[in-house]
């Protein structure tokens, strides 16, 4: 057999590989968006006659809901990239006691989100256990549970997705990271400098990928918003949920409306990360 | 460039109770010398540089650098480079990037840390490979660039951790000459770690054998293969025949006879160990003993040769056996062992003796 025929077979067998888990993925989110788009374009609609419009698509608030959630998910994953980038340092520098923070902290990963946002309900509320412990009146605590910041939100999400990003950057690093930072030592330079120059750029492409996993997993996720945000404005999963449990059955273009844009912007998310992703790995 | 390095009762124990992994050493590498470390695995040889390069803290000891105590210093201020059996070459720089890391971190201007990274990738003879990533080089290629990199950065002291043993023969043959070269253009002080004497011979003005943590023999390469202080000693540096025998007024009695020493020895029970190079098979007149060949073994256009020598306690001697000249396996045939290539170590356990023997076989 020749070398092209070989390759072409070895391509065949790759792609039969690949069907058992590219077809239900295919099959059930593509299914899910075409209806979701149809029925957000009017052509499906549970009462009436098939008509294209784009009423459901003015009829939502969904640039503030856009803005909102992209900077809830912004925001928490800022936070869970340095605190899952100084966890994943602490583990690789292989102190005891840096292992036994990166230990206790990776014990939030099998902890549900529901849960997560329930605790941080408790802990954050005016009238919650840090008050409490504080000694802080619930009119002097701010509002960081229903607030106008979201704090609570951001800080559960961060509190989760810290932990993962730790464990995705610390197993890119771990086997490597502590010759190449001996090597840039004895070439002169100092801490900051090797952090700088080796640590970072080596932990990039991990960091990179785990990040763009926690923006996505943040801006499409409900519950800890629905839990622990303020009744409006809306971030678009929660929109999405209200509109598409509504009894007004004509309020359904509009969920699957705020569907459709809150999949197209993870969809962005993803491209451009696997773009960054594609040159960070160039340099690697 | 060069400092003079000074290493004082160096130890390192690992954990408390345990052997150390180097016990007491004391070494000193003048400026613009090279001292070659060597060892077998788990000697404690990278232990030594790692020790003076400030990534691990002795037990007890000293480094000093130029008379200045080292104690409490970072890596990054020890004026020292190093190059590893790996040549961990930064994966997200380019060549000229790697070379000029040690300038870069030290805040000169960019065009200056070009064109001495150019200039160092000349002396590696790697002019115009600048441009490339670093994992487009092949084994050879990286390890002249971490070469070129860790001289780049100046350093007082260049530690050499067996930086060419992944490369394969003809390869570090090249790295060899280079590293020759490199010396006399720029008279770094080196100090090498390697497991391979060949190399030590042919890098180092001076070899510190290492065993078990402990320095064995200090002194030229020739010195050590022709007076080795031990059976270590010997064994490391590929001796083959070890003639257990007693030293009696200057003289070795063995299977092999009665033999003059050319030195002074102690007196008493002592091993007999002769280079298989220096040995010749000669005519039974002019033998100093008589075996039977019982083994040939092929080393490109030369022979090994073990003789069997009879007696009360039956001797084995090897010969390396010059080109042209050959040997069959039952010949009877005289030894000439030349009075300077005899040398005579403490016995050490007699079974140690016995096996080495057997592992020889």
């Amino acid at each position: 057999m020749t070398a092209a025929g070989r390759s072409g077979a070895g391509s065949r067998r790759a792609t039969l590989l690949v069907l058992p888990a590219v077809v239900p993925v295919v099959v059930v989110v593509g299914a899910a968006l075409t209806s979701a788009v149809l029925l957000s374009l009017g052509l499906t609609p549970l009462v009436g006659r098939p008509e294209l419009s784009l009423d459901a698509w003015r009829a939502t608030e969904l640039g503030t809901s856009i803005r909102l959630s992209l900077a809830i998910a912004a925001g928490a994953t800022a936070v869970a990239t340095v605190v899952g980038l100084c966890l994943a340092l602490a583990v690789t520098a292989g102190a005891r006691r840096s292992r036994l923070l990166a230990t206790l902290s990776s014990l939030t990963i099998p902890v549900p989100h529901l849960v997560g946002a329930a605790a941080m309900g408790l802990l954050l509320a005016d009238a919650g256990f840090l008050p409490r412990l504080l000694g802080i009146a619930p009119a002097d605590w701010p509002a960081l549970v229903g607030g106008r910041w979201w704090i609570a939100v951001g800080a559960e999400y961060a509190w989760k997705e810290s932990a993962f990003i730790a464990l995705v950057v610390a197993g890119a690093l771990s086997s490597r990271v502590a010759s190449y930072t001996e090597t840039a030592a004895l070439l002169g330079a100092g801490r900051w400098a090797r952090f700088r120059h080796v640590t970072l750029p080596l932990a990039a492409p991990a960091l990179a990928a785990s990040a763009a996993v926690s923006f996505v997993y943040t801006l499409g996720s409900y519950e800890v918003a629905a839990l622990l945000g303020r009744p409006a404005p809306e971030p678009l999963p929660v929109l999405a949920v209200r509109l598409f449990t509504s009894i007004d059955l004509a309020a359904r273009p509009q969920a699957a409306a705020v569907a459709v844009t809150t999949s197209a912007l993870g969809l962005v998310a993803v491209l451009v990360a696997l773009r960054s992703l594609r040159r960070l790995a160039a340099e690697q | 460039m060069s400092g003079s390095l000074q290493l004082t009762g160096l130890t390192r124990v690992h954990t408390a109770g345990a052997a150390p992994a180097l016990d007491d050493l004391t070494l000193a590498v003048p400026a613009g010398s090279c001292v070659a470390v060597l060892g077998p695995s788990g000697s404690g040889k990278s232990t030594v540089l790692r020790l003076t390069a400030g990534l691990d803290t002795p037990t007890r000891g000293s480094v000093h650098l130029d008379g200045r105590d080292l104690a409490g210093v970072v890596p990054e201020r020890r004026g020292m480079a190093m190059v590893f059996q790996r040549p961990l070459l930064f994966p997200h720089l380019s060549v000229r990037d790697n070379v000029g890391f040690a300038d870069r971190v030290r805040g000169l201007p960019r065009r200056q840390v070009r064109e001495s990274a150019e200039r160092y990738l000349e002396l590696v003879q790697l002019g115009g490979f600048g441009h490339r990533p670093a994992r487009a080089l092949s084994g050879g290629q990286a390890q002249r660039v971490a070469l070129a990199r860790a001289l780049a950065a100046e350093p007082r002291v260049l530690l050499l951790d067996e930086p060419f043993s992944a490369l394969d023969t003809g390869l570090r043959q090249e790295m060899h000459e280079l590293l020759a070269d490199l010396r006399l253009r720029l008279a770094p002080t080196v100090l090498l770690v390697t497991h391979d004497p060949a190399e030590a011979d042919a890098l180092a003005d001076t070899v510190a054998v290492l065993d078990a943590g402990r320095l064995q023999q200090l002194g030229p390469m020739r010195e050590l293969y022709t007076r080795p202080r031990s059976l270590a000693v010997s064994r490391l540096l590929g001796g083959r025949t070890e003639v257990p025998g007693t030293v009696a007024g200057g003289r070795h009695r063995s299977a092999l006879g009665d033999l003059e020493l050319p030195a002074p020895a102690a007196e008493g029970r002592g091993v007999l160990v002769v280079r298989p190079e220096a040995v010749t098979l000669v005519a039974a007149a002019d033998a100093d003993a008589r075996g039977t060949v019982v083994q040939v073994r092929r080393r490109g256009l030369r022979s090994l040769v073990t003789v069997e020598v009879a007696g009360a306690e039956p001797a084995a001697v090897d010969a390396e056996l010059p080109p042209g000249q050959e040997a069959v396996v039952g010949a009877e045939v005289g030894l000439r062992i030349p009075l300077g290539a005899r040398c005579v170590v403490p016995l050490a356990d007699p079974r140690e003796v016995a096996s080495a023997h057997d592992g020889q076989r």
